[in-house]
């Protein structure tokens, strides 16, 4: 899929941008705080309904204007649709409103309409930072392919809240605490079951990718370590079911004891390997990218195969840290994308020669190259 | 609003108060009200005064009703045997409206949420356990919201009356009627799936 034309309004530093990208690699060029990230970060929000950096969604408006608007028209392989966000100021905080084909639909609905990889260099932290951001990498990753899987997400975490809440009133009641747990066990068992089929694949295909780039060895391993462990590996729903059960009754006194929810896939971690070796203690900044950007490869296959055609693809920053030979090889394999956007400060000097269009953002506009510059 | 008459922009200000009323809707309100007969303006004010005085809640189901027990907990004609536990007195008469449920109700008085502070004792489910053998009530069909909220406090009303020798039902979830099966959500379509019907 690819988008064919992208309108903001009163989006950032966007006061009105109407943009016609085009296929292939489409390179963002321009010094900090012009707007290369903020294009890339409106795609996303498209893609996931969620901005990939905002703390603050109402930080997406414009300052001084009420509203702000994101419109792209999507080419895809079934035809062309209509992708749309409104976001409106309420209070400190802000309410988006999805739009597909110019009818109003609810955001498990929207899901899917774009689909989208993005790398940022923040990203580096799902390898040494909190579980948390391994977690959040994979319901990103899963919630774009299996739209299901964000509805039980949504209904899991739901029902946490919930359950802490209660952990930490004066006396739960335990006949609630059971109905929650019971609740926890159906849509946690779930979650459990498609991440671990998802990372099972997500691990053959990033390992083969890291293998093409730096040769088989150190060989990337990608590891799902569920919350409560599985005998065996066995991820049929019946097991994860049983097991999750069983986990939640024995742990029942314990978060009596700390007042909060311990056992289920809201702790659960990913481990990321190389040669065997834990990434985060292993290698080099350069080693920890290269395996991040082939996790990101792998995510990207698996959200082709779902999507039923290639998303796109939204690399924020990613060359500066490579060296020459990673970003070569990095480039090559992105050539042949249906449609990707790269930022970058300066010209990388590897450009893919065919299907590579130069832009240069400056303040807020988006300006084509001169030929000078793109070669 | 110094250019309007005193009274009649602190009528304007009152009615702008209730929900889905804008300032616009307001003030035509208000100018109606002002070129009705005085009787109709003294009506209306006596039924709000009313509805505050007169509506309590029933001590036996805690719906809204003016005499305790409500109308329907008196109705002989009603059955007995079957029990509608609804969260809201409002989901009452949306039940009611449907002219299809000849038993008696329950209003819980909300939803079980432990994050806005409402615990299981904030809620009339004592009660509830209270009425279901000394009613010989048979069946208890709970009708509280398909969200999160609502399937929490249903699975909780259908695990505190276990012990009781009592049939639980719920609401089935399904399609609804004139919609479009593509603009049907995945859950909701399964859902419907599940609780399929043979047609012969």
């Amino acid at each position: 899929m690819r988008v064919t034309s992208l309108d903001l309004a009163n989006f950032r530093n966007y006061a009105a941008l109407h943009f016609e990208p085009p296929g292939g690699v489409c390179v963002l060029l321009g010094a900090n705080a012009q707007g290369k990230s903020n294009l890339l970060e409106a795609l996303s929000l498209l893609a996931t309904g969620k901005s990939f950096r905002a703390a603050r969604e109402a930080d997406l408006v414009a300052e001084g204007t009420p509203l702000a608007r994101i419109a792209a028209r999507v080419h895809r392989a079934g035809g062309d649709v209509t992708a749309g966000c409104f976001i409106t100021r309420v209070g400190e905080g802000a309410r988006k409103r999805f739009v597909r084909n110019g009818r109003t639909v609810a955001y498990a609905h929207f899901l899917g309409t774009l689909a989208a990889v993005t790398f940022l260099p923040s990203d580096l932290h799902v390898v040494g930072g909190p579980p948390a951001l391994r977690r959040r990498f994979l319901n990103a990753a899963l919630a774009q392919c299996d739209r299901t899987y964000y509805r039980h997400h949504a209904a899991y975490t739901k029902v946490i809240l919930q359950k802490n809440a209660l952990l930490k009133s004066a006396a739960p009641d335990e006949k609630l605490l059971a109905t929650y747990n019971a609740q926890l066990a159906d849509s946690g068992s779930q979650i459990i079951g498609a991440r671990a089929a998802y990372v099972r694949k997500l691990a053959a295909a990033a390992r083969e990718v890291h293998a093409r780039w730096v040769g088989p060895q150190p060989e990337l391993g990608v590891r799902y370590l569920p919350n409560p462990t599985l005998p065996d590996g066995d991820e049929s729903p019946g097991t994860v079911f049983a097991q999750l059960e069983k986990a939640l009754a024995a742990s029942a006194s314990a978060e009596m004891l700390r007042r909060s929810a311990l056992v289920g896939p809201h702790r659960d971690d990913m481990a990321l390997e190389l040669g065997g070796v834990a990434l985060e203690r292993y290698g080099s900044q350069g080693q920890q990218r290269t395996a991040l950007l082939a996790l990101k490869a792998a995510e990207y296959q698996l959200l082709a195969q779902a999507a039923g055609e290639p998303p796109l693809l939204l690399l924020d920053d990613v060359l500066s840290e490579l060296d020459a030979q990673r970003r070569h090889a990095f480039m090559l394999s992105i050539e042949d994308c249906e449609q990707v956007f790269v930022t970058a400060t300066d010209a990388p000097e590897t450009l893919p020669r065919t299907a590579t269009t130069v832009y240069e953002i400056r303040a807020g506009t988006v300006r084509r190259a001169p030929a000078a510059a793109a070669s | 609003m110094e250019y309007l008459a005193g009274p009649l922009s602190a009528l304007i200000g009152e009615l702008e108060k209730l929900p889905t009323i804008g300032p616009k809707t307001a003030a035509r309100l208000a100018f109606y009200i002002l070129s009705a007969p005085a009787e109709e303006a003294q009506a209306l004010c006596r039924a709000i005064l009313d509805v505050k005085d007169k509506v309590r809640f029933c001590s036996r189901c805690f719906s809204l009703t003016e005499d305790d027990p409500c109308a329907i907990c008196r109705d002989p004609r009603r059955d007995g045997s079957k029990l509608c536990v609804v969260a809201e007195a409002k989901d009452v008469y949306a039940i009611e409206r449907t002219a299809s449920f000849r038993g008696r109700y329950h209003v819980l008085g909300g939803l079980i949420s432990p994050m806005e502070g409402v615990g299981v004792d904030k809620l009339h489910i004592a009660e509830l356990v209270q009425r279901v053998p000394a009613e010989g009530i048979q069946e208890v069909i709970v009708a509280t919201n398909p969200n999160a909220e609502g399937e929490s406090t249903a699975l909780y009303v259908a695990r505190i009356l276990a012990p009781l020798a009592v049939t639980v039902t719920r609401l089935a979830y399904g399609l609804p009627i004139g919609g479009e099966l593509d603009y049907a959500d995945e859950v909701t379509l399964s859902r419907a799936l599940e609780g399929r019907r043979p047609l012969s």
